[in-house]
């Protein structure tokens, strides 16, 4: 009963979180649009990073090769149809890297997630250079030249504010893609995984399949991500998408937030890309001191994240009372 | 000044309204008669090295107008300031600290060094309507674009080496044959297609060429391949510290060319003098020397601006440093030239822009990049640890040392 | 003929230096099951160390080597005992590798502060010298700092076997609870086998500072080659290092010769994978685990 509330109350809030977001260009100046974009788009790669890292405990390292992989997919298959209208070029490479990193994907996913622990961590990480490598130095991927996006946004409309909308979109929709999960007898089967996985399977949890489908979900994820952000960009080359720093942060998003909740990647990538874009935007150098120490201390402080934070202090007054 | 930044940093860090602080101090920049310059450098990641001289370079040309009174523009004095970050080579870290200095009322802007870079961030600028005269893209996606707002001081990658077949023509006994080693990004890939096509053009033999990956740790295997076909000419398209290996590696296994050319690296006193006796006779191309016979307003000739940096700084000069100071100069002449600081009119004067300064001669092409033939590299060699100019013969300082001796003989 | 015979000797010759960077590692990860992402920075610190002292000492930098492992093995030590120690136990394994992560990130910028981002160089007096072996070329400097790798290796190899501190790190390793219960301070010995590991990497540090140009963001590189080299060979010993190392060097110089220049890294990373999924463990398996 205190559960439907408390859920029903959580979506009211979330919406009215959407409506103020999606509105939020109107007051804000340029640049913290151009940061809410980034926000967004951090947020959603976290969560799509916490589908299998945070529900499932199989920490990729990796994530990055689904972003690499849906933007240059998409940006090669559009350049195909350079003559038609951008809105069009636009669905036709979001269909292209979708399915290459479902492919890709679900080809990969049941040899790399026999892998546990931190091989599985290891072992994605190779898949991202692996990748990365081809994609640069095989000619026709042109990763080492570069590729150049259309302009898809709307007449009239300021691009910054177009992307942003879209950024929120595709947050939105994977918040709600890993709350549908995350209720399911899908989502539970992943937790199971997460606790103790031989056990899990033991109880006719199939798990492969569990893992499986969470591996290939986040991928195509990331990968629609990773084609909306290379727009935004307008060009790209191999480094701008195969990045490790972006590997870790799907992870420190987790971590910084909370592991295995829902608000937790959201919460860390709104808390790292404001300090590092506002307030250390403006060191010459000194921004990747501040961040290495703030992961130290973030390990060292807040193990369970912030989430996990405020829960053990609301826990505390409870009891006190 | 690390020390500063680190102070600043963590008071603004632990301060709670740390957040707040840009708004206070930049409101306070835009105030009075004051030119701001805002973009980004490099200053960690691979390419900091470069970013470190370019960002010396911007340091050097603003304090020496500031000291010298500032600057006059259509009957108003200006004092310059400059505004940079470390974009840290993130692009999308790059976009949105220049959209911050967009808000904030920036107009002009200076580049960052790297393509995939500059390419996203001039997007942005030309979008707004803003300008950036930069040094460090030099890849032709930048000025194939129909961009109006964006200059580059170099010429575009494919333009870069056009006068190279000249120089090997014109040595004696004239070589034949050249291999190309390149490393595999935006810049150096077409800067070494632009060299192979005009090198095939001109009538040589294109031996090899080697595509090295961007971290690269060993050559042994590229040069055992140019042992097994000797070219008379190697050219490395390659960034400082893989040319420096190349060059190592060379050297430590007895590989012989008759000249070897260095796109990068040569021009670096470090890689001089890394390389001892050795460094004799390697080319490399630049666009500036401290002795060359440049003479502007400003800083009236080479050598003075080059004893002007020197009482600020103590690393070694090299021509990234001039080039970016040559993009401050040449922003002011532009604005002297229009009689405003109004972005629209300070374009028209940069695109009509025919100056004499301390860097030589600047005009753009209507694309936006240097004019190759004005503002093209001259080839330099490394004679008793100095670089001399070699080519063009009018810029000469010195006669080409050809064929190179092998390594072993080098006194 | 001579070509791949060429590209055989020079791919020994570039694992041997390859293993001994990632030696370190290999301990940390076989003992603690901690993957330390600082450990290609304390490569890149052995390097600036070697060139200081050299420089100061006037010495030949090879001769650096015990100063630069002591220092580092200092370092080491207070650093596991008081950083990751904490963090292991007060969140979790991977979570250590995050925080280790971050102390890279600091160091390098520590580095930049220090040093500049410019590249260095270290050169001794034979740094340009090379020999020749039948119709091989073989540079000097590159077969010193192999011939360093490998004494280096079988010295660590010998003391893991033979001494009271081997064998207290290896009962560590494999029984954690009963090594405890025989009264050793595992804590302790976590601090001890970092300690050395920061100082081999330390040492490695040198061979590569005489062999290639170094800078600060050199050591995401070196990090990166640990994990193949590690995966490659196997966890936990100077043996499987070493079968790494000399396996990596050689699949890049015949990748670089017969497939292009371009795609030594991309091998490299293919065959981390492959191994991986193959043989998680490595072709020399878990020195201290067997069973894992």
């Amino acid at each position: 009963m205190t559960r439907q509330r408390s859920e029903r109350t959580w979506i009211c809030l979330s919406l009215a979180a959407l409506v103020a977001a999606a509105l939020a260009p109107l007051v804000l100046a340029p640049f913290y649009v151009r940061v809410g974009q980034l926000v967004l788009y951090s947020a959603a790669l976290g969560l799509a990073w916490a589908i299998l890292g945070g529900f499932a405990g199989y920490w990729s390292f990796g994530q990055s090769a689904f972003i690499g992989i849906g933007a240059f997919v998409g940006g090669l298959a559009e350049a195909e149809l350079a003559t038609a209208p951008p809105a069009l070029q636009f669905l036709v490479g979001l269909a292209a890297g979708s399915a290459a990193c479902a492919v890709i994907a679900a080809l990969l996913a049941y040899p790399v997630l026999r892998l546990r622990g931190i091989y599985f961590a290891i072992a994605m990480l190779g898949v991202a250079h692996v990748f990365a490598e081809l994609n640069n130095n095989i000619d026709i991927f042109q990763g080492s030249l570069g590729l150049t996006f259309p302009n898809i946004g709307i007449a009239g409309l300021d691009p910054h504010v177009f992307y942003y909308e879209l950024f929120l979109v595709a947050a939105a929709a994977t918040l709600l893609a890993a709350w549908l999960i995350r209720r399911s007898r899908f989502g539970y089967g992943l937790l199971s995984i997460r606790e103790d996985e031989d056990t899990a399977r033991m109880l006719g949890v199939p798990t492969e399949h569990y893992k499986a489908a969470a591996f290939v979900v986040s991928a195509v994820i990331a990968g629609v991500l990773g084609l909306i952000y290379a727009h935004s960009l307008g060009y790209i080359t191999t480094g701008s998408v195969y990045r490790d720093d972006t590997n870790l942060n799907a992870i420190v998003y987790s971590l910084l937030g909370g592991m295995g909740t829902l608000i937790g990647p959201i919460i860390g990538a709104a808390i790292l890309v404001v300090l590092t874009h506002v307030v250390l935007g403006d060191f010459l150098d000194f921004h990747m001191f501040a961040t290495g120490l703030l992961l130290v201390l973030l390990v060292l402080l807040a193990p369970s994240g912030l989430v996990g934070l405020a829960r053990k202090l609301v826990g505390r007054k409870k009891v006190r009372r | 000044m690390h020390r500063r930044d680190v102070i600043r940093g963590l008071s603004a860090g632990l301060v709670a309204g740390g957040i707040a602080a840009p708004f206070v101090s930049r409101a306070a920049a835009q105030s009075g008669k004051t030119l701001v310059f805002g973009g980004s450098v490099p200053l960690s990641g691979a390419a900091a090295e470069t970013g470190l001289n370019v960002n010396n370079g911007y340091i050097t040309a603003v304090d020496y107008l500031n000291e010298h009174g500032g600057v006059e523009i259509g009957g108003e004095k200006y004092q310059l300031k400059l505004s940079l970050f470390d974009d840290a080579s993130d692009p999308s870290r790059a976009v949105t600290l220049i959209q911050r200095q967009l808000d904030e009322g920036t107009q002009f802007f200076l580049g960052s060094f790297g393509s995939n870079i500059v390419l996203p961030t001039a997007a942005v600028v030309e979008r707004a309507g803003k300008l950036m005269v930069q040094t460090g893209g030099g890849s032709d996606q930048i000025f194939t674009k129909g961009y109006k707002n964006i200059f580059g001081m170099y010429p575009r990658a494919s333009r870069q080496t056009r006068s190279t077949p000249e120089f090997f023509k014109g040595l004696k006994p004239e070589p034949r044959s050249i291999s190309v080693v390149l490393t595999n990004d935006a810049f150096s890939k077409t800067s070494a297609q632009g060299m192979v096509n005009d090198c095939k053009a001109a009538g040589f033999e294109v031996l090899g060429t080697y595509e090295l990956p961007e971290k690269v740790t060993d050559v042994s295997s590229v040069l055992a391949a140019i042992r097994a076909k000797t070219p008379d000419i190697l050219a490395c398209v390659t960034h400082d510290q893989d040319s420096l290996l190349i060059a190592r590696q060379m050297i430590a296994t007895g590989t012989n060319v008759k000249l070897l050319l260095q796109e990068l690296g040569p021009q670096l006193a470090s890689y001089r003098e890394s390389l001892g006796k050795y460094a004799e006779g390697i080319c490399v191309h630049t666009y500036w020397e401290p002795d060359a016979p440049f003479k502007g307003k400003f800083f009236p000739t080479a050598a003075k601006f080059a004893e002007y940096y020197h009482s600020k700084f103590t690393r070694p000069i090299t021509y990234h440093v001039a080039g970016a100071a040559a993009c401050i100069v040449t922003y002011i002449l532009a604005m002297q030239d229009a009689k405003s600081t109004e972005p629209a009119k300070v374009r028209d004067a940069l695109a009509k822009a025919d100056y004499e300064t301390f860097y030589g001669r600047i005009k753009f092409t209507p694309d936006g990049d240097g004019d190759p033939l004005l503002m093209g590299p001259s080839m330099a060699q490394v004679q008793k640890g100095k670089l001399e100019l070699v080519f063009p013969e009018n810029a000469r300082t010195a006669p080409t040392i050809y064929p190179v001796p092998p390594w072993d003989k080098k006194a | 003929m001579n070509l791949i015979l060429q590209t055989l000797a020079d791919g020994l010759v570039l694992g041997g230096i390859y293993a001994l960077a990632a030696v370190g590692f290999s301990l940390i990860f076989g003992v603690m099951q901690v993957i330390n992402l600082s450990h290609g920075v304390i490569v890149v610190i052995g390097a600036y160390l070697a060139l200081i002292l050299s420089r100061l000492l006037a010495v030949d930098p090879l001769l650096t080597i015990p100063l630069v492992m002591a220092a580092l093995f200092v370092f080491g030590y207070a650093y596991q005992r008081w950083l990751v120690q904490l963090a292991v136990e007060r969140s979790s394994l991977l979570a250590s590798m995050l925080l280790t992560f971050g102390v890279a990130l600091m160091l390098r910028n520590i580095l930049v502060w220090i040093f500049s981002p410019d590249f260095k160089t270290i050169s001794p007096p034979y740094a340009f010298v090379h020999f020749h072996l039948g119709e091989l070329t073989f540079d000097l400097v590159r077969v010193s700092a192999l011939a360093t790798s490998l004494v280096l290796l079988c010295l660590l190899a010998a003391a893991l076997h033979w001494t009271r501190f081997g064998r207290i790190v290896r009962a560590t390793a494999q029984q954690n609870l009963a090594a405890r219960l025989c009264g050793v301070d595992a804590r302790h010995v976590y601090a001890l086998t970092f300690g050395v590991s920061a100082a081999f990497a330390g040492a490695s540090g040198i061979a590569i500072g005489m062999v290639l140009p170094f800078a600060p963001p050199d050591e995401a590189f070196w990090t990166l080659n640990a994990f193949v080299v590690v995966t490659l060979g196997g966890v936990g010993s100077p043996a499987g290092a070493l079968v790494g190392g000399l396996l990596l060097g050689i699949v890049n110089t015949l990748t670089a010769q017969y497939v292009g220049p371009a795609f030594p890294n991309a091998t490299m990373f293919l065959i981390l994978v492959l191994m991986l999924l193959v043989r998680p463990s490595g072709l020399l398996g878990n020195a201290f685990s067997p069973s894992r």
